[in-house]
């Protein structure tokens, strides 16, 4: 059995993972028109989410999605659902690895081929996502336990920076009273949906215990004001619409004086791609598990189960193999879509789950 | 007539069942013609020459049950006991207990197995006990007894081995041992099926589950003061005749790195120690996979001047750098090989000719760069700072898995190798308890507490 512990485990490694992709993009690109009041929006409907979920998802002691939905819904409604949401999570740690692709190639080694590293991310990431749930939980606690020190490095120093432009952070923030924008509520509440693997994760958590979940807002906001204002403050107000992948050039101009490694870019980018790779392999397990459950039972029959384990795997990276051929600005639309359906998926399931909570309760009443 | 004596030594009765599950537990009755008299004594602890020739004859030549018995209780440094724990102190400790008529009395028979113990040789330490487990069981048993001297001690006798009939000894303290694992044992041991049983680590490889394994999951050690600390964590010891070590489980990857001395330092250089030991792990298994790295995939990942330092020192060295590492690495395997079945007498000679010479030739002759000869002595160092020799060999046979993938996909590939190994090392399970975890004294926790809930 899982500590609640791991939950903030879950929901860490969401808001960290943030700040590499979409969301310092989207909120950039409004950082005129109404980014700093979406952060504030954000902050509220992700801490509301986080809240309303937790509680039903506690009715539903050691049950994930595929259960709560078996047991309260028509199988015909259940099952395209799960599958859609299958799908979803499959696409959400697609696209962390197809961007750390683009990134390596980008910053890290622009001679080894695209196929080569996606090779060697889908390895890793295929044969871990078959790891039962509770050790996966374990390895992420290990992986934050890494990478946390040197985020926070990353963080500080960037802040500590005498060439970091306060006045531009300034003259941004004179834009605050603006109305908030869709697209940047989308992008920041992502900050918050860590909590949404409990789908799956919830078998391992019996009686969840959460306190204190202002913390958990607080943290989120502190990321996203982060992860908004220190690119700003490296580029400039405007300099920095220019720029793709925001923070890793925002860590390319941190210069370490003291260490065997000079740029801070490199101590970002391990840190990033440790934590991104766990989470697409925990994004991955959750796909498989909700498709899992769309096939066949396979207790006590370990053989069936790898075939079809291995089956969903292969189809997996064969759909990361064939969305490799999108350019940047298609991957990035794609992102912005998906942020967007996460953001109703999430509403839905929140939904879903209460009325499931409901007919159960009529039920046994 | 011996009921009726049974009947009345209620305290003997008790003592059966307190020692009930103690496999080298000795309950005889003694009778001549005009009564009897119980002996009982704990066979791994007490000396049988002192028993057959202080106990036993006299009962014999005396012919009197009751005048034997205050022979008995005369003898220097024999106690009459009517107490139910102080007996089984006793008989803990080395005594023999002789119960006639409903008394008690106990006889000191301890064995004191001084000769033939020899120091530790795998797992030296600076300071602290350095008894080592012998070859015979009867010896190794009696160095944990002395050491752990409580009566919920258990030990259990097996026999594996069709032809070689080893006699294995199952420990354990019955009071904080999880009775999950215990069983979980005692059955992988019963369907063993073997001819001939001959080392620890032998049967260390039958009892865990899964065949392609990298990591230990129980520690052979040859230790006695580590099995009893083991066992008062709620382990399970398993101990065979005619080796010198034993096998505890169920271990975390912790406890591998945890050296028997690291209790009697200082705390703050206990951490120290510990911390030098992860990092020389780190180093092992990294250093070989970033000098690929950053030699052939990014350099300027490091500073200027470190990536010109190497470049200049691999000027001349006419192959990839891959294939300098392994090069050099499996020499470097070659050697501590050799050096090991190589007598003692001998043994100074090759580490000088193979690494002095052949290291200084190499560079000289320009087929190996300065740096890779640093780095691999450093590799070739920090790898013994493990205390178990189990892990010290997983950790020099995973390397060459980082460096197979710095090979393949540069800084990447070690990135990729870490994040598998990580959640690898976390999805395994030492008879039932996580292997690996940030925090792993909630492991721990389960054994010492578990009758809080924990986790």
């Amino acid at each position: 059995m899982a500590k609640s512990r791991y939950f903030y485990c879950l929901f860490l490694m969401n808001t960290l993972i943030n700040i590499i992709n979409f969301a310092p993009r989207e909120l950039i690109d409004a950082r005129f028109d109404g980014a700093q009041s979406s952060i504030l929006v954000a902050v509220a409907t992700g801490t509301l989410f986080i809240y309303l979920f937790t509680k039903v998802i506690n009715k539903f002691p050691g049950q994930g999605l595929p259960e709560i939905f078996g047991s309260a819904l028509p199988k015909l409604l259940a099952a395209p659902l799960i599958f859609v949401y299958a799908v979803l999570w499959y696409m959400a740690g697609a696209l962390i690895l197809l961007s750390f692709v683009d990134i390596t190639l980008r910053f890290i080694s622009p001679d080894t081929g695209p196929y080569a590293i996606l090779f060697g991310f889908l390895a890793v990431v295929c044969l871990c996502s078959r790891i039962d749930s509770l050790s996966l939980l374990y390895g992420l606690e290990v992986t934050l336990g890494i990478t946390l020190p040197l985020i926070l490095y990353t963080t500080v120093k960037a802040i500590i920076n005498p060439d970091f432009s306060w006045d531009a952070v300034l003259q941004v923030m004179t834009h605050s009273l603006h109305a908030p924008d869709m697209n940047s509520i989308a992008a920041a509440t992502f900050t918050f949906s860590g909590y949404i693997n409990l789908a799956v994760f919830n078998r391992v958590f019996h009686g969840l215990k959460l306190k204190h979940i202002w913390i958990l807002s607080l943290e989120g906001f502190l990321v996203l004001a982060i992860c908004f204002f220190v690119p700003i403050g490296y580029h400039g107000t405007v300099g920095i619409e220019r720029h793709v992948y925001t923070w890793f050039t925002t860590a390319d101009s941190i210069r370490i004086e003291a260490f065997l490694i000079e740029r801070m870019l490199y101590i970002f980018y391990f840190a990033y791609i440790t934590l991104s790779l766990v989470s697409a392999i925990i994004q991955w397990h959750v796909g498989k598990e909700l498709l899992l459950s769309l096939l066949p039972s396979t207790a006590k029959k370990p053989k069936k189960k790898l075939r079809q384990e291995i089956v969903i795997l292969v189809l997996f990276a064969a759909g990361a193999l064939a969305l490799m051929r999108m350019d940047q600005y298609d991957l990035n639309m794609l992102g912005v879509f998906l942020l967007h359906i996460r953001w109703y998926g999430e509403l839905l399931l929140i939904l879903l789950l209460f009325w499931c909570y409901w007919i159960v309760r009529r039920r046994r009443a | 007539m011996s009921g009726q004596l049974h009947k009345q030594g209620v305290t003997l009765e008790w003592i059966r069942g307190q020692l009930s599950g103690f496999g080298d537990l000795e309950d005889k009755i003694m009778a001549v013609p005009s009564g009897e008299v119980s002996l009982l004594y704990i066979k791994s602890v007490t000396d049988g020459q002192t028993i057959s020739r202080n106990v036993v004859a006299p009962f014999y030549e005396m012919g009197d049950p009751a005048a034997y018995y205050s022979y008995i209780a005369d003898y220097p440094g024999s106690e009459e006991v009517t107490e139910g724990t102080r007996a089984l102190d006793l008989l803990l400790s080395g005594y023999a207990c002789i119960g006639q008529a409903g008394r008690l009395c106990f006889f000191d028979a301890l064995k004191a197995e001084v000769s033939g113990v020899k120091e530790t040789i795998t797992e030296s330490i600076s300071q602290g006990p350095s008894d080592a487990l012998g070859e015979s069981l009867a010896v190794n048993l009696n160095l944990i007894r002395r050491r752990y001297q409580s009566s919920s001690l258990k030990m259990e006798f097996t026999i594996i081995g069709n032809v070689s009939k080893t006699k294995v000894a199952i420990l354990y303290d019955e009071s904080r041992v999880n009775h999950n694992v215990l069983a979980e044992l005692k059955e992988k041991l019963d369907s063993l099926k073997l001819d001939v049983l001959q080392a620890a680590g032998e049967l260390e490889k039958y009892i865990s589950s899964d065949k392609l394994r990298i990591f230990p999951k129980t520690i052979v050690t040859e230790r006695p003061d580590r099995v009893v600390f083991n066992l008062a964590e709620g382990k399970v010891a398993v101990m065979l005749d005619t080796t010198g070590y034993a096998i505890v489980l169920p271990s975390i990857f912790n406890d591998f790195f945890t050296a028997m001395d690291d209790k009697i330092h200082l705390p703050f250089v206990g951490r120290f120690l510990k911390l030098l030991r992860i990092l020389g792990v780190a180093m092992t298994l990294w250093l070989p996979a970033l000098y690929i790295a950053f030699t052939s995939y990014n350099p300027e990942i490091v500073r200027v001047q470190i990536a010109l330092l190497i470049g200049g020192s691999r000027a001349t060295v006419p192959y990839p750098s891959f294939v300098e590492v392994i090069l050099m690495m499996i020499m470097m395997e070659f050697l501590t090989e050799a050096s090991l079945r190589l007598p003692r007498a001998i043994g100074p000679t090759a580490t000088t000719v193979g690494g002095l010479i052949l290291g200084q030739a190499a560079t000289a002759a320009g087929l190996i760069g300065n740096i890779m000869i640093i780095l691999v002595s450093v590799v070739a160092i920090s790898n013994f700072l493990i205390p178990l020799n189990m892990m010290s060999f997983s950790i020099r046979v995973l390397k060459y898995f980082f460096v197979v993938a710095a090979a393949v996909l540069g800084l990447v590939g070690v990135v990729i190798c870490l994040v598998g190994f990580t959640m690898y090392l976390c999805s395994q399970r030492s008879f039932g308890q996580p292997y690996f975890k940030l925090f792993f004294l909630d492991t721990l926790g389960t054994t010492l507490r578990k009758k809080s809930g924990g986790e």
